[in-house]
């Protein structure tokens, strides 16, 4: 990546960008953003050798795109499927499930601190946050009793 | 958990997930403790009570995070705890089913409020800690409820 990409991250992070946001302008910009069914096996490469879960659920089958992953952006379940093809719906990330769920779509403020310098300033973060607790079935085909966080 | 307006990111950059999924592609998901997520259905609320949620990553940007490049590169991050209260509903759709995406249940839509602590460890260099004021919360959906889908549709 050079370091006009850099900067542009920059800029963007900087003017409040968020994921929905990023999404979507991706989306309006027809950038290939693909990730999900469509991204190379080894992109969260880090993450699979950095820990692994005990149980593997599968993902609902709806693929939003971009970014090309599965799941709804936040909304009422009822949602018109034509209006809003992407938001609201199953507010589950995982399928073959059965139990309790809730999700939360906020925006917060607060006290963020660097560490290395110790200066501290006013932060603000968007976060989409839920969870599914119950019975679901791994790629292992088990069921099993759990709960799965989305962050 | 990414970096909103108007205060965006005046140290720095951070914003934390946890990757794919090692093994499935369910994205941004990760197991938390049995029990760390309740609905009480008839007192109309919800609550997300998590502690050391060490499968989170400082992805620093949402595009980095997307980039499997990962050109600002990621680091070990940790929830150091997460209160989340789902309460207030202000509608129901109950009995709903949806058999194009195969989900039904009980849902209620609601307000919410968290409480969250998150530390990127000093050791990365990029050492970072984050307390939000639950005060500030401002809710854009929230909602709880009973779901099956899938094959328990």
């Amino acid at each position: 990546m050079n370091r006009d990409k850099l900067l542009s991250l920059a800029r963007l992070t900087r003017r409040g960008f968020n994921r929905r946001g990023f999404i979507q302008n991706a989306a309006s910009a027809g950038a290939g953003l693909m990730i999900g069914s469509e991204m190379a096996p080894t992109a969260f490469a880090q993450e699979a050798a950095h820990r692994s879960c005990p149980v593997v659920p599968r993902p609902i089958p709806h693929l939003t795109i971009p970014p090309g992953a599965h799941f709804f952006f936040p909304g009422p379940v009822d949602a018109d499927p034509v209006a809003s093809p992407n938001a609201g719906h199953d507010p589950s990330i995982i399928t073959d499930f059965s139990g309790v769920i809730a999700n939360a779509d906020m925006i917060f403020s607060g006290k963020g601190t660097n560490l290395n310098t110790g200066q501290s300033a006013t932060y603000d973060f968007h976060a989409d946050m839920r969870f599914m607790s119950g019975t679901f079935i791994g790629l292992d085909n088990e069921n099993h009793n759990g709960t799965i966080g989305f962050i | 958990m990414s970096a909103a307006t108007p205060h965006g990111s005046p140290l720095g950059f951070h914003s934390y997930d946890p990757g794919i999924m090692a093994g499935s592609l369910a994205m941004w998901a990760t197991a938390y403790p049995v029990g760390s997520g309740k609905v009480d259905i008839a007192g109309g609320s919800a609550r997300l009570l998590v502690h050391n949620v060490c499968s989170v990553f400082d992805v620093f940007t949402v595009p980095n995070s997307f980039d499997p490049a990962h050109a600002l590169g990621i680091f070990d991050a940790s929830i150091d705890s997460m209160e989340i209260q789902w309460n207030g509903v202000t509608r129901s759709v109950l009995g709903f089913s949806d058999s194009t995406n195969k989900f039904r249940g009980d849902f209620y839509e609601c307000s919410a409020k968290i409480a969250v602590s998150v530390t990127t460890p000093i050791e990365t260099g990029h050492g970072f800690h984050f307390e939000s004021d639950p005060a500030t919360t401002h809710t854009d959906f929230a909602q709880f409820g009973v779901e099956h889908n899938g094959v328990f549709f």
